[in-house]
């Protein structure tokens, strides 16, 4: 393995290549070479040619959650989805665009169990065990999607600008299927460069997890009211981040037996947060 | 390669993969920046970087060539220290020096933390024996 | 050595034999034994403070540790050492068909590597997942990792047995079903006037000591040096020797500073073996460590539990019977914990029938984990007692006064001392919270208060033996092969000798942790360090102090009874003193050496430690959040040596028990036996943001009874009773009765539609 780090961003386009990867704070990257669920011959290490830091509505990808947790420009939902994620030194190292990318806590998929998004042909949590697991969109994998940050700026409405073209944030994530199991739209060797997030009127985030800190979402709800009504995300409850209209939108769901107590907390922290942003 | 570490130059070789932790603990002896994980969950490794408490386990040596790399080592006479001893904040110690590591950076940033700001900085830093309610406390009066 | 005199109280007979015959306790499991016993008979201190002992004390060992100073084994290194990787059963259960170790053998850097059957730890019919099949070593970690890789293996997969009702009805067990009765319990229900029952389950639970189980083994000569985090360096010992077909002392065995234990580092491990066995085939030191990974499969847990559980009470809250049936999920190997301990021993009741099933599954062993099978048992006793007190309308609190023990509830012995009461009184103001907690209740946000309490044991014993050497300088070093896992042992060691010496524990030295530098010490396990190992430090301690006098005496020209030790001064009784200096200042290279010996238990009497928690609670009945806002808890555990270092031992308990109460569970996938929850994102640990205030006190009165200093252990109690005042204190605020560790968002929410849904009905039944 090789570790390079081009200092432009044409030489890491160069560099990002088939059998490379992007390294930027490492956090998950990292643990997952050391497994051999990922495999790597050259580590392009971006941190010099991505972004880093907030200027108005713009915000670097290589800013790390350390940063954006206490950064006063930043709306109060994607501020408070930084505090609650993982731990310090954790937020201290790992940066937002490496947050909207990161993998599945679903425990199968990390022991690799030839699950469906490691290429298997079958669910193990759906007959297993999933209480951290989804309770929409989970027929054919029932992984969790564990970012805060991205249901947070799926709620605010955040276009993500690659090194290619710029898009919504909700496009950049995919349901898995039988053909195409990745959970993101991004091509190869694409970087994403920058987030810009529209300034809500007011917005949240509010987060059921198992301990008080350093624990990924069981039901993550981020809020945010704009001029044309309050727009809702949730963590942890799909394979992706989930857009949802309303309370009534957890009817949808569909449950495994050992999940559906996340129901009765979606529905208590839609309305809660709803009613915080004054929605 | 080259690295910076409390204060001073140190060179040493490394396969491209090593980790930080790995190397403080075995080519350079710095045997007080312990691993209990090694997978970045409990924060036992933590050291500073450039001042900034990252998780030396899954931070590739290799990163952080021409940045300041601050171990329990070179806070050995750091009041926090004497603050741990005195609060009976240590047990079995094996957590302790990352401990002392993440809360001086917190006491560095914010010198009269509140019990809130303590425990939203040390969450990362897990403590099996449980001496958490010590551990609030020393930071609490960490000059004595 | 020679044997003293032993007064009959302490169960000697002062004119014969001080071979007796005596019961030995660990972790709850007695074993009657034949014992060398001696005993410098001292009396004990007064109760309260002394001038050292009981009296707040930093660790000695504080700095080293806190530095990163000290030497774990995790941070021993070796010239030439290796490093090791273990192939593990990749299934719970299954059959090696095929194994070829050869490409591993010429894999770069390797220098041994060994396969089923080569040592007892390594087979080729694992039985759990993890179980070792075979082992590398090499040079660097990577390598044997990589060498592992090459090992070409043909596994054939066989079902595994994972329930453990399944496992009762085919009779998989793990040693006998243990049944008791005592009294009529038929009659006893039939007399009630109220009986409850319920059923309770507890998940299994994992140590995750920070440092995880490792071994260095050096062999030099005919002889094995064994560095290796353990509890409990004889029985290392003694096991590897046993394994090696070696006499006992030529295995050494060093253990000078661990990271954790909790009862999973009793013995010495397969890891120990297979350093042993590849440093003795490479002629090099090995390490055999265990990753955060393999820790939580193989190295012990604390069992799962099923618990049906029913007790019966005349209207005015007497128990008329108490009955338990016991489903535990020991895993392959391991032993039964005694789950039906506290329904068994914590109240008055003269009709109890209890059942336990060891469950043999093809999952991991289980292992002590503090205060085995009483912190399950506990949990659904004292769920069910307040669920009876309900049922009575009678006060959860008075409930359990009603039916105190005066007397050992298994075989009528007296207690050596018993402070529960004292406990109960003390927890009262506490207690009496409730209404105005209750009152700051909201929609959302319910406050409730709840109480658990406590019995274990943790009375230590025979045999453990101190030295300690008084040099030149006066300054004072304990010489004693025991380990300090991390519970302040030194530091309690070192109060009382200088307690005992008249002299500031800084003049103290304790030397602990080496097979070979130092008598024999109890294992750290089963709250028996400090009860066995204090008095023999007191009475080693002494022995120097009474040599010191005499040659005082000699030297002052007084009678040696006119003289005592205080404050770094020898003292006659007329007035004159003496730095020790001017005596110890002759000895030059000379040394004064005292040695002590535990002796034995009380006999006729049980030895156990009480205690009483009190938790205040408040319930988010929308989310099924919880938070813990204060435990008050209260713990008679005799005398206390070190008040800093027992409020941290209470804190710690209640901080690990925070963890099974709410966040910690091991998951094992249902169909293969995989063990799901491995890594310490998804096996969820206690943080410091989950930490309610502790509050703490102690009785503090010597056990009358108890060797010279009358102390108890206090490692388990505290983790005892948490669970349970924490979820009476969630049935107080909210009527909801979880049933199920951890109390999990699932087990709340559910428990709260219950208390809903019952609501309801008693609305309608009203309303008809």
């Amino acid at each position: 393995m090789q570790l390079v780090r081009p200092r432009s961003l044409e030489e890491a386009a160069g560099l990002l290549r088939n059998d490379s990867r992007a390294l930027a704070g490492g956090t998950e990257l990292v643990p997952l070479l050391r497994d051999g669920i990922v495999a790597a011959g050259t580590l392009v290490d971006v941190r010099e040619v991505v972004p880093r830091g907030v200027e108005g509505t713009r915000i670097g990808a290589g800013t790390t959650l350390g940063e954006l947790e206490v950064d006063p420009q930043i709306p109060e939902a994607l501020r408070e989805a930084c505090r609650l994620a993982a731990s310090p030194q954790l937020r201290n190292m790992g940066t937002i665009g490496g947050n909207l990318l990161q993998a599945t806590r679903c425990w199968y998929w990390r022991l690799q169990f030839p699950c469906r998004l490691h290429g298997g042909d079958v669910c193990h949590a759906r007959d297993g065990q999933h209480r951290e697991h989804a309770i929409f969109a989970n027929h054919f994998c029932a992984s969790g999607h564990p970012s805060d940050v991205a249901a947070a700026l799926v709620a605010l409405s955040a276009t993500v600008h690659t090194d290619r073209r710029e898009l919504p944030v909700s496009d950049l994530y995919r349901l898995p299927t039988e053909e195409n199991r990745d959970v993101t739209a991004l091509e190869p060797g694409e970087l994403i460069l920058e987030l810009d997030v529209r300034q809500p009127a007011a917005s949240t985030y509010l987060k059921a997890m198992d301990r008080k800190r350093w624990s990924f979402p069981l039901v993550g709800v981020a809020a945010a009211r704009f001029d044309d009504g309050v727009r809702l995300a949730l963590a942890g409850v799909a394979p992706i981040p989930w857009f949802v209209t309303g309370p009534e939108a957890v009817d949808e769901a569909t449950p495994l037996p050992g999940n559906a107590y996340k129901i009765d907390l979606a529905r208590a922290l839609i309305r809660r947060a709803t009613a915080a942003v004054g929605g | 390669m080259r690295l910076r570490i409390n204060g001073a130059a140190h060179e040493v070789e490394a396969p491209v993969g090593q980790t930080l932790a790995e190397t403080l603990r075995g080519a350079l002896g710095f045997t007080g920046t312990k691993v209990a994980c090694g997978e970045g969950h409990c924060g036992a490794c933590t050291v500073l970087i450039d001042g900034v408490p990252q998780l030396s386990c899954i931070t590739l040596v290799h990163t952080v060539e021409d940045h300041e790399v601050t171990t329990i080592e070179g806070l050995r006479d750091h009041p926090l220290v004497d603050a741990f001893v005195r609060c009976d904040a240590l047990q079995c110690g094996f957590c302790t020096p990352g401990q002392i590591v993440s809360a001086s950076a917190l006491v560095e940033a914010n010198p009269e933390p509140t019990v809130d700001e303590i425990r939203h900085a040390m969450a990362g830093n897990l403590c099996r024996c449980g001496t958490y309610p010590r551990i609030e406390e020393a930071i609490q009066t960490w000059r004595g | 050595m020679p044997l003293r005199h032993l007064p009959p109280h302490r169960g000697g007979d002062p004119d014969l034999a001080r071979l007796i015959k005596t019961e030995k306790e660990v972790e709850g499991r007695y074993t009657e034994t034949w014992i060398i016993v001696e005993e410098d008979a001292l009396d004990q201190w007064p109760e309260g403070p002394g001038a050292v002992v009981g009296r707040p004390a930093r660790k000695v060992d504080g700095y080293e540790r806190a530095r990163g100073e000290a030497r774990y084994t995790a941070d021993v290194l070796l010239p030439g050492m290796l490093q090791t990787a273990v192939l593990r059963s990749p299934h719970a259960r299954c059959r090696v068909r095929r194994i070829d170790l050869a490409r591993a053998s010429e894999a770069p850097g390797v220098r041994g590597v060994i396969g089923p059957g080569e040592i007892e730890w390594l087979t080729g019919e694992p039985n759990y997942e993890g179980e070792p099949v075979a082992a590398v070593a090499a040079d660097t970690s990577a390598q044997a990792r990589s060498a592992v890789e090459l090992i070409e293996v043909e596994w054939e997969e066989l079902e595994p047995l994972l329930d453990p009702e399944e496992a009762v009805r085919r009779r998989s067990f793990i040693g006998d079903v243990k049944r008791y009765e005592r009294g009529d319990f038929e009659r006893g229900l039939a007399e009630a006037d109220v009986v409850v029952e319920a059923e309770y389950r507890t998940q299994t639970v994992l140590h995750n000591s920070m440092e995880t189980h490792q071994a260095v083994c050096e062999w030099r000569g005919e002889g094995l040096d064994v560095y290796v985090s353990t509890q409990n360096i004889w029985g290392v010992r003694d096991d590897v020797a046993e394994a090696f077909d070696l006499p006992p002392d030529k295995v050494r065995v060093v253990c000078e500073y661990m990271g954790g234990g909790f009862g999973a580092k009793n013995g010495a491990g397969h890891f120990t073996y297979i350093a042993a066995e590849l440093a003795r085939r490479a002629g090099r030191p090995v390490r055999c460590a265990l990753t955060r990974r393999e820790e939580n499969l193989v190295s012990g847990n604390r069992n799962a539990t099923i618990q049906r559980v029913v007790a019966g009470a005349r209207s005015d809250g007497t128990l008329t019977a108490l009955g338990g049936e016991y489903w535990c999920s020991i895993g392959w190997e391991g032993w039964l914990p005694s789950t039906a301990g506290p329904l068994q021993m914590l109240y008055s009741c003269e009709n109890v029938r209890t059942t336990e099933y060891p469950a043999k599954l093809n999952l991991p062993p289980m292992s002590a984990f503090r205060a085995p099978g009483f912190t399950e048992g506990a949990w659904s006793l004292e769920c069910l007692i307040d669920k009876l007190a309900a049922a009575l309308g009678l006060d959860p609190l008075e409930l359990r006064r009603r039916n105190y023990a005066d007397a050992d509830t298994m075989d009528g012995r007296p207690y050596s001392s018993k402070n529960l009461m004292e406990c109960y009184r003390r927890a009262e103001p506490h207690w009496n919270r409730r209404h105005e907690v209750r009152a700051r209740s909201d929609e959302t946000w319910k406050r409730g208060v709840g109480m658990a309490s406590q019995t274990w044991y943790g009375g230590g014993g025979p045999p453990s033996y101190a030295w300690v050497r008084l040099g030149s300088d006066g300054r004072v070093n304990v010489v004693t092969a025991m380990q300090d896992i991390g519970t302040g042992t030194r530091t309690a060691m070192a109060q009382i000798a200088a307690e005992e010496l008249g002299l500031a524990v800084e003049r103290v030295e304790v030397q602990v942790g080496d097979s070979s530098r130092g008598p024999f010490a109890t294992m750290s396990a089963g709250s028996s360090t400090l009860p066995s190992m204090g008095p023999a430090v007191r009475a080693a301690a002494a022995d120097a102090a009474r040599q010191l006098l005499e040659i005082a005496a000699q030297r002052f020209d007084r009678e040696e009874r006119v003289l005592s030790l205080q404050g770094g001064q020898i003292v006659s009784s007329d007035g004159g003193s003496w730095p020790i200096e001017e005596i110890t200042g002759m000895l030059e290279d000379g040394q004064i050496l005292g040695k002590g010996a535990r002796g034995p238990n009380p006999a006729g009497m049980r030895v156990l430690t009480f205690g009483v928690q009190v938790a205040e609670v408040a319930v988010d009945v929308e989310t099924g959040e919880v938070v813990v806002e204060r435990v008050y808890a209260i713990h008679d555990v005799g005398r206390i040596v070190n008040p800093l270092g027992a409020r941290s031992q209470v804190e710690g308990g209640i901080v690990q028990a925070l963890g099974h109460t709410f966040s910690e569970a091991r998951l094992d996938d249902p169909r293969s036996g995989t063990i799901l929850t491995r890594t310490l994102d998804a096996y969820k640990v206690p943080t410091i943001a989950d930490v309610p205030e502790i509050e703490c006190e102690f009785i503090d009165v010597p056990d009358a009874h108890l060797t010279n200093l009358g102390s108890k252990g206090l490692g388990e109690p505290p983790i005892i009773p948490t669970a349970a005042a924490i979820a009476n204190a969630i049935r107080d605020a909210t009527g909801a009765e979880v049933t199920s560790l951890p109390i999990s968002r699932e087990e709340i929410l559910r428990a709260l539609a219950e208390a809903r849904e019952r609501a309801k009905d008693r609305v309608a039944a009203g309303s008809t």
